[in-house]
């Protein structure tokens, strides 16, 4: 137990003492985004803007179904919140290998890389988020009381995200293909979650299952503050978030123990 | 013990040898493998793993600057690893109190495509810099790199030469309370180096601890008072510095192949050192003490022509002190034949400053430009004298001061024209 508390400890403090090297750490990966592309921050809005257009055509015109509430807006609300878990796995996966010179020379809190994927996907997720308000506007939704639960949502969305950045960044580390497996279950994921259709179209049993899955009642829970103007079903929201949370403990703490052998390992 | 900034207390350190199974696809088959034949794969690992460093043990006290050297593979590296904490010992603990600066891969934070200003904040960061520091410290920093004309260029365009300047000009930033430097004075100029050293003997006087690897023996011995000789992860020295690079260039002769020739034509019987009027083989030599060197060889092969000579050097350093044929002396040359011995007589007075030294006896073919034989270290002997003082040769100072009587000048008497 001393020995956890000690840990625990250690984890906090690091943190801390290293909060400005997260923010450097973002700033140069924003930096270089912006260098070395020429869209820089539209790929956060073009992204799932195009992906909307096409599932809305999709979804209103070849297979038409009922979501309760303009298509646009939900496919485009769900796609702008999975693609921030998406795109914060996806940078976190290579996010300690290619960084192999940091890691093996000098030593700080490894939690950073990790950690810097979630908060750059977040700043696209923050740009993307004013085209949600645009088509908010444009669909005459009002935002109601149910606004106020909206940072908890984040809250969860952000530990669940960061939980999964920290198992797969050092899983890729100790295992290499890691990464190709994980790229085919992220597109199985994703159509195993309320992205562009509600999870009951996928019927009862499969909807019993997939359920479970946190990113579900996290995507919906947005849609219910923002646009529904009710409050996330309790008992899923809960439990997403009851799961989010320990995730996220474990994940750290073991990722904590096993960052000095990073650098044998890399 | 918690008083010293570093503790290094019966570290053992263990790595792994060889291939490692770093994907999904190489971990089934070899977990199946381990579990049908238990037995031979953990004989298997065992083979594959080594000792980087064994039950090595040491303390620095505040302000001391300590060196470590040894041969490649000796686990200097390791060490300094395990200091930074990016390594942790197998067994034993390590410990280090404060501040902690690396001069390290000091542009290992570095991005090729974000411009020097850029990397300053980033690498500073790295370092465990507060943003404040870095920015009060820019111009400083980037004065002391001499990039300055170039601060706002990528850099992916600096020479590797500017990198590492701008690199270690952040980390010389720091302020530390421990500061552990690698080899980073190989790089930049003769003049950075000059400065980088500067740097560190200023930190070292206002009280940081330092631990310094390298190769340069000069610096080793220009920086610290107390050296550790590391040589297949065991602690074979600790102590004084000069002491220390003794032993490591001992060693390393040692352990380095002889570069006689190829194929020697002589070979040496005996070799004895006896200095004054003693007859017993000397070792410790007072200066300028009449010395004489007696060898016996035996040609092998037919030889034709040829010339015998000496070399001293310094041990320390392998300086080459003096050097010396019989046929530069006006001898003629010789000449044997297989089986014939030869007594090799050499008469010198060692005028040597204190410190150790060896000799080395070759034959030499002076027409075919060839050594027909090489024997390193046929005498070893130490010069010992009680006065303190550096250098090679021992030139009999006398340095004596007087004071110059000046006339009064009254200061406001006289007028600038």
């Amino acid at each position: 137990m001393t020995h956890l508390t000690a840990d625990l400890r250690e984890m906090v403090e690091e943190q801390i003492r290293y909060r400005e090297l997260l923010y450097q750490m973002t700033r140069r990966d924003l930096l270089l985004r912006y260098k070395q592309t020429v869209m820089g921050f539209g790929w956060a809005i073009f992204m799932p803007l195009i992906n909307t257009v096409v599932f809305s055509v999709i979804f209103t015109r070849v297979a038409p179904i009922d979501v309760g509430m303009p298509y646009p807006l939900f496919a485009f609300c769900g796609l702008l919140a999975w693609n921030f878990s998406a795109s914060s796995f996806r940078f976190a996966l290579t996010s300690l290998t290619s960084n192999t010179n940091l890691v093996t020379k000098v030593y700080f809190p490894r939690e950073i890389f990790p950690a810097t994927s979630v908060l750059v996907s977040l700043v696209d997720f923050a740009v993307g988020s004013t085209v949600l308000v645009g088509l908010m506007v444009y669909y005459g939704v009002r935002p109601s009381a149910s606004l106020a639960a909206l940072p908890l949502v984040v809250l969860v969305h952000l530990m669940f995200t960061m939980s999964v950045c920290l198992l797969l960044s050092m899983a890729n580390l100790f295992y290499r293909d890691v990464k190709y497996l994980f790229d085919v279950l992220l597109t199985v994921w994703m159509f195993g979650t309320a992205v562009l259709y509600p999870i009951a179209n996928m019927g009862p049993r499969m909807a019993a299952v997939l359920q479970w899955n946190p990113l579900t009642p996290i995507i919906d829970g947005y849609r219910a503050v923002l646009i529904r103007g009710t409050f996330p079903e309790p008992t899923l929201f809960l439990t997403a978030s009851l799961t989010s949370a320990a995730l996220l403990a474990i994940s750290w703490l073991v990722f904590h123990r096993a960052e000095f052998q990073f650098a044998e390992n890399v | 013990m918690g008083e010293h900034p570093i503790v290094f207390d019966a570290v053992w350190k263990k790595f792994r040898r060889g291939e490692r199974h770093d994907s999904l696809r190489d971990l089934v088959p070899s977990l199946v493998q381990r579990l049908t034949r238990r037995g031979h794969a953990d004989e298997l690992r065992g083979e594959q793993e080594f000792w980087a460093l064994k039950d090595v043990s040491f303390t620095v006290p505040r302000g001391e600057a300590l060196g470590i050297i040894g041969p490649n593979g000796a686990g200097k590296s390791t060490a300094l690893k395990l200091l930074t904490r990016i390594l942790r010992p197998t067994r034993g603990a390590c410990h280090v109190n404060g501040r902690v600066g690396a001069l390290i891969e000091v542009a290992a934070g570095f991005h090729p495509d974000l411009t020097g200003r850029e990397n300053v904040y980033l690498q500073g960061a790295i370092m465990g810099m507060k943003q404040r520091e870095i920015a009060a410290r820019l111009d400083e920093i980037v004065d002391f790199s001499g990039v300055a004309p170039f601060i706002d260029t990528p850099v992916k365009r600096y020479s590797s030469g500017m990198q590492a300047r701008l690199g270690f000009s952040i980390a010389a930033h720091l302020n530390p309370d421990v500061l552990f430097v690698d080899e980073v004075l190989s790089v930049g100029d003769i003049s950075f180096q000059a400065k980088c050293l500067e740097r560190m003997r200023q930190n070292v006087r206002a009280g940081v601890t330092l631990v310094f690897v390298s190769h340069n023996l000069q610096a080793v011995s220009a920086l610290c008072r107390r050296a550790l000789v590391l040589g297949k992860g065991q602690l074979l020295f600790d102590g004084p510095t000069e002491e220390a690079l003794d032993i490591y260039m001992a060693a390393a002769q040692n352990a380095s192949a002889r570069y006689g020739t190829q194929d020697p034509q002589f070979r040496l019987l005996s070799a004895q050192l006896t200095s004054g009027a003693r007859e017993d083989a000397a070792d410790v030599i007072t200066p300028h003490a009449r010395c004489r060197l007696v060898c016996e060889i035996e040609c092998l092969k037919p030889a034709n022509g040829f010339a015998v000579g000496i070399e001293l050097e310094r041990t320390r350093d392998l300086l080459y002190c003096y050097g010396v044929t019989t046929e530069e002396l006006g001898e003629s040359l010789w000449s044997a034949a297989a089986g014939e011995r030869i007594v090799v007589t050499v008469d010198f007075a060692a005028h040597l400053a204190r410190g150790h030294y060896r000799l080395n006896l070759h034959v030499r073919d002076p027409r075919a430009g060839a050594f027909l034989f090489f024997a390193e270290s046929v005498a070893n002997f130490s010069v010992e004298e009680p006065r303190s003082y550096d250098g090679v040769v021992e030139i009999e100072p006398r340095i004596s001061l007087r004071r110059v009587e000046q006339p009064y000048v009254d200061l406001d008497s006289v007028t600038v024209a």
